[in-house]
């Protein structure tokens, strides 16, 4: 709740707005009473019409007032809360743009949706309720205790008892209510979950036919959603019930001492008459506390999980120094790489040089370590050991954005963003002109099929891009990548959907791009096009040189280029 | 950011027409209709919800019973000082007491039951309706925004059915008997009291007229915004590498705006409802005092009457104030269901007519099968065979519609002309799950599920026993890497599928594949990013599994491709040619050009260069 108070700072004169406005209403509530009774005394039992007319006019007048200062509390109340809310939003989504993916293994994707929408959506509702309803209660609660003390202190004596005693319950349910409501989060997390990746992988549940287990998994998250939202809120709607039995309870008690006070003279019948009245007044009161201590212990519930986020910790250090124009020599020295939680190395003990402008193939099995190697590069993680050096610099200290500007990634899930093909390839370049764009466009082989499409660039690619086929994402997101001249060109296995002639095109045509080419492949026509090959094992360089020094020395790479070319290809070494 | 105390009024105006315009047209109207089918649902569990009726009726009697034998033991005994029957009067208090907590927790006891039950109801049914969408649904949409349904819509009506129905019955219970009293005390004052109906009504309507739109428009940007931030979460790797965690938090930044506007709207003007309220009940008391102290100055009442009746003006529009609260909570609700029933509402892939459960055999038969997805021609004219046993390659550039021939196969989507057939039959009588479940797919995003290995292979067949998940495994050669995994069969997947490479996955899915053993399988690039030496041994497994089964094959290495009976070569959506390899060579057409091409940049005449 801390990080609530931290928030509403910024909107304090709001706040403080929204408050005292909510003191002008409870105000006019409590004088109403009084003016009703100058009509009475002043006006019907003098039987004097212009009293009468004079304070009824007054009520009215402040019964607009009243209705004023609600409507100018609803825009401070909600402008405060609102706010509050779009900053908790924007925060969080800035934070996790900074997160390392070993961040992201800790809060899932489903998890920060939930954060980022539900979780924050109580807290906004949470300040938006504080700011209007909230102070009422209390202040009823304890206006009316000083008044039965003031009236009768020993038949008071009874409401000292009950009350610390119900606020303790109260209290001990809010806490209580937290930690469940907390657990009810994490299951709405868990039906986040599955949605999402049922959803990711719908063509894979159909393909497979797998409508009913999907859907048996789902309800089982639904049910146990469902079985622990019951019990938190069983759990907190005792606190209504509770409420009313210590209330009536102190009721039963004062009408017993008050018979007995009234009998021996000590008390008025007044008294006890206007004893009971304020415990009715706190008890109207109070029963708004149940619905406090949901909000309140929800709210508890999701400000914890949103400052999870905002307070996680980055152990990926930022360099400081900038590097606008790197030559794109790249080094790994006795680089060793593992995985968080994996106990095999991804990679082990790898040394190479690339100088500038060269093109390296990195050839090896699945899960020999090839993209792990290139994910170095760009720091979406750190090695564990040796380091990686850029212009002889090592990658630490650069700074990550100066770093990343001047590397062209292609992944090997070729991903879009939903938005047009320019919006696409932007991401390599905001300022990038229309021309250079059709150039890259056209250097990855696929400007030809966008010039056919409806709206060629102003085209629509969806989620995921789902209306292009597998290579023609691949060879966006290669221009993309090309479009901001990169030092350092990356690819992993990004023509692995190309045919062998549209790949040695575009090959061909990264040529004349003067950058380090790092190319991920298993295919030994790729590896052909480089000037140097190195050939991973388990994680190991297994052999390097160039591919004629290969074809020589190494048994391995002899085999692939065998199974890929078969004896013909053989005889062609 | 301006000045604090006025920029509250300065927010940008978000005009109720502007936020019709947001929502859905075609429903905007239908909140009864939504309401109703809310109901329906509710009515499931109708036995505990008639309950919780009862209790709300006994806990409301019980509440105005309390205070009556309060007030009669203050008049009877209290002012005679009579002992005796005090503690009489107590235990009946006490009794009342008792049975008013009670009452009140059971209603609440059952009621969140029967609510919780309903938003379980809806949410799978909901869910269960996304399963049966056809695919093109799913390319329109954002996942996360379809997620926000899910979550964040159902929440609302969650919410409501927590604490509304109760505070809606006993408001309608409350009103009905103050109602009564209040004619019983003076029908006159009653008509002066209920004068503020309409002026409520009124309101209500300016109210909500505006702020239904406003409820529609805040779920419907909550949704785009959950959409969005789904999408940047799954393209991480990207964002980070492009270093555009500025561009991406620029338009959070829009999205967020236009949430904020939306929520800010609502919220504000649903905020009026409770002030308007409190306004109309202090002018009731004013008129009644005003009118009521007439009325006594004439002699027509007395002043007994005119406290009384104050009291009870006050009781009469505290329910009226909670409905019109509740009025409120409901739209937001409404606004959520909408989101939901209309997805609910889509048209499912199920069709009539699609009887046939067991397929009539394993040949497939393209008949001049045209398809267009968004009024772009995709496939032309494609007409082929594949008989039973046999091996049919699909090469050609990429953008050919290889990868719609077999989405139409799955019946993913439904061609516009010509037929497509299975073992003779139309595949559009047979039942869609049905076809499906008996082919074997290893698609191009090869995905895993959270979860173990051992599962994901399962999921190709769920009642496989581990020795048949291991086998699978063995002859898709991934047994090797699994094994080396720290747990291995039992290794976990995390949602991001950290530690198993691209290779490793396709390796997964073909094992999947290999265990669903069904009549017709189905590759799609599937075996490009394997490396060779593992390929060949896949190569070996494949050839068993194709051996008496039909296989629709799209592969990229031509020679892996040379065994099959048929290859098919395909350009800009239509069929070019079709064979044999042998066939296909001696033709010397694009085929071989292709294979050529595959040669020339394996010699070592381009090494050189």
């Amino acid at each position: 709740m801390v990080l609530l108070w931290s928030y509403l700072k910024k909107y304090k004169i709001a706040v403080g707005a929204a408050l005292f406005l909510t003191l002008v209403e409870l105000t006019v509530e409590l004088v109403q009473p009084l003016l009703i009774a100058r009509i009475i005394d002043e006006g019907i039992m003098m039987e004097d019409m212009s009293v009468v007319l004079f304070w009824g006019g007054v009520m009215l007048a402040l019964s607009f007032v009243a209705f004023a200062a609600g409507i100018i509390n609803s825009f401070y109340a909600s402008y405060a809360s609102q706010h509050t809310g779009r900053q908790l939003r924007s925060d969080v989504f800035s934070r996790v743009q900074t997160f390392s993916f070993q961040q992201f293994q800790q809060f899932p994707t489903a998890s920060l949706l939930t954060r980022v929408t539900n979780d924050i959506n109580q807290l906004k509702n949470t300040i938006f309720m504080s700011l209007r309803i909230i102070l009422r209660a209390p202040l009823l609660v304890v206006g009316s205790l000083v008044m039965a003390f003031f009236v009768q202190w020993q038949l008071a004596l009874v409401l000292a008892v009950t009350v610390p005693l119900l606020a303790g319950l109260l209290v001990w349910i809010m806490k209580k209510a937290a930690g469940m409501f907390k657990r009810v989060q994490q299951r709405v997390d868990a039906v986040n979950n599955t949605a999402q990746e049922n959803l990711t992988a719908i063509r894979l549940v159909k393909a497979f036919a797998r409508r009913p287990y999907e859907s048996s998994r789902f309800h089982e998250a639904s049910a146990d959603l469902q079985s622990s939202t019951v019990k938190t809120m069983r759990l907190v709607e005792v606190s209504m019930p509770l409420v009313l039995l210590l209330m009536n309870g102190s009721i039963m008690a004062v009408l017993w001492f008050g018979t007995a006070g009234v009998n021996t003279g000590g008390m008025s019948v007044g008294e006890v008459v206007a004893v009971i009245n304020y415990i009715t007044r706190m008890t109207g009161a109070l029963s708004i506390f149940s619905m406090i201590v949901i909000i309140f212990s929800r709210a508890k519930a999701s400000a914890d999980r949103v400052s999870d986020v905002l307070q996680a910790e980055d152990e990926m250090e930022d360099g400081r120094d900038e590097a606008p124009m790197l030559q794109g020599e790249v080094e790994f020295r006795g680089v060793s790489f593992q995985y968080p939680g994996i106990e095999q190395e991804a990679l082990t003990d790898i040394s190479f040089r690339a100088d500038p402008g060269e093109r390296i193939a990195v050839l090896g099995a699945a899960g020999s370590g090839k993209t792990s190697l290139v994910q170095l590069l760009p720091r979406l993680h750190d090695p564990t050991a040796g380091e990686v050096r850029m212009d002889g610099r090592k990658l630490p200290d650069l700074k990550r954005r100066s770093l990343r500007t001047q590397i062209g990634y292609v992944p090997q899930e070729a991903m879009l963003f939903t938005g047009t093909i320019t919006e696409n390839l932007q991401w390599g370049r905001e300022g990038a002109t229309r021309e250079e764009m059709e150039q890259v466009l056209k250097d990855a082989q696929i400007h030809d099929t966008i010039q056919e499409l409806p709206d060629g660039l102003d085209t629509r690619v969806g989620q995921r891009g789902v209306n292009l086929s597998g290579g023609q994402k691949q060879r966006l997101s290669i221009a993309r990548a090309l479009l901001r001249r990169p030092a350092v060109l990356l690819l992993d296995d990004s023509t692995s959907a190309l045919d062998v002639k549209t790949e040695k095109r575009l090959l061909e045509a990264l040529r004349r791009y003067r950058c380090t080419t790092i190319m991920v492949t298993q295919k030994m026509s790729t590896t052909l096009e480089a000037d140097y090959v190195l050939l991973l094992d388990e994680g190991r360089l297994q052999a390097e040189g160039t591919h004629e020094e290969l074809l020589r020395t190494s048994e391995l790479y002899q085999a692939i280029y065998r199974s890929q070319y078969g004896e013909g290809g053989a005889g062609l070494g | 950011m301006g000045n604090p105390w006025t920029d509250p009024f300065k927010q940008k105006r978000m005009e109720p027409a502007a936020a019709e315009e947001q929502a859905d047209k075609k429903r905007a109207e239908d909140w009864k209709g939504t309401l109703g089918r809310i109901g329906r649902y509710l009515l499931k569990s109708r036995g505990k919800l008639s309950v919780v009726v009862l209790m709300i009726a006994v806990s409301s009697l019980m509440a105005l019973a309390g205070p009556l034998i309060v007030g009669l033991s203050v008049d009877e005994f209290l002012v005679d000082g009579d002992l005796g029957m005090i503690g009489f009067v107590l235990a009946a208090l006490a009794a009342v007491y008792l049975l008013h907590s009670l009452s009140v927790f059971l209603q609440h006891f059952w009621m969140i039951q029967v609510s919780q039950r309903t938003v379980y109801d809806i949410r799978t049914s909901l869910f269960d309706q996304l399963q049966q969408l056809p695919v093109a649904f799913f390319d329109k949409r954002r996942h996360g925004e379809l997620m926000s349904r899910i979550t964040n819509d159902v929440d609302n009506i969650s919410n409501t059915l927590n604490s509304s129905i109760i505070q809606i019955v006993q408001s309608v219970l409350t009103l009905g008997g103050i109602l009564i009293v209040m004619l019983y005390l003076s029908p006159l004052l009653t008509f002066i009291t209920l004068t503020i109906v309409p002026a409520m009504v009124f309101g209500m309507k300016w109210i909500t007229k505006r702020t239904a739109p406003l409820f529609k428009a805040q779920q419907k940007r909550l949704g785009e915004m959950t959409g969005y931030v789904q999408e940047t979460m799954s393209g991480q790797r990207i964002i980070k590498s492009f270093s555009q965690e500025e561009r991406v938090i620029r338009s959070f930044e829009e999205r967020n705006a236009a949430l904020f506007q939306a929520a800010f709207w609502a919220q504000t003007i649903s905020g009026f409802i409770p002030k308007l309220m409190n306004m109309l009940n202090n002018v009731s008391f004013a008129v009644i005092a005003g009118f009521g102290g007439l009325l006594a100055l004439n002699g027509m009442i007395t002043i007994g009457v005119i406290v009384i009746f104050a009291e009870y003006a006050r009781q009469f529009t505290r329910p009226l104030n909670d409905l019109a609260n509740q009025v409120n909570v409901l739209l937001s609700a409404i606004a959520g269901a909408e989101r939901v029933f209309s997805i609910i509402d889509e048209e499912s892939e199920r069709r009539e007519g699609e009887e046939v459960r067991r397929l009539p055999g394993a040949s497939i038969a393209f008949d001049h099968v045209t398809f267009a997805y968004e009024e772009e021609t995709i496939l032309h004219d494609v007409t082929f065979q594949a008989e039973e046993g046999q091996t049919v390659a699909l090469v050609g550039p990429t953008g050919a519609g290889k990868t719609t021939t077999i989405s139409l196969l799955a019946r993913f989507y439904d061609p516009q002309e010509g037929t497509i057939r299975i073992g003779g039959s139309d595949i559009r009588s047979i039942d869609k799950e049905a076809l499906r479940g008996q082919m074997a797919f290893v698609l191009q995003d090869s995905f895993l599920f959270e979860g173990t290995i051992r599962e994901n292979i399962r999921y190709g067949r769920l009642n496989a026993s581990d020795d048949a998940v291991l086998q699978a495994a063995a002859d898709a050669n991934a047994d090797g890497f699994i094994r080396r995994l720290p747990d291995d069969y039992d290794t976990r997947i995390d949602a991001e599928g950290g530690g198993i490479s691209q290779g490793q996955r396709q390796l997964l899915a073909i094992a999947r594949a290999l265990l669903a053993d069904t009549d017709i399988l189905i590759l799609d690039e599937a075996t490009s990013s394997i490396d060779t030496i593992t390929e060949l041994k896949i190569q070996e497994a494949l050839q068993r599994l194709m051996k008496g089964r039909t296989s629709i094959v799209i592969a990229h290495r031509l020679n892996t491709i040379q065994a099959a009976d048929q290859i098919i070569v395909m350009e800009q959506g239509g069929i070019v040619e079709k064979g044999s390899h042998v066939e296909l060579m001696t033709e010397d057409g694009r085929y071989a050009d292709l294979v050529k091409s595959q040669h020339e940049s394996g010699s070592p005449a381009t090494l050189s260069s």
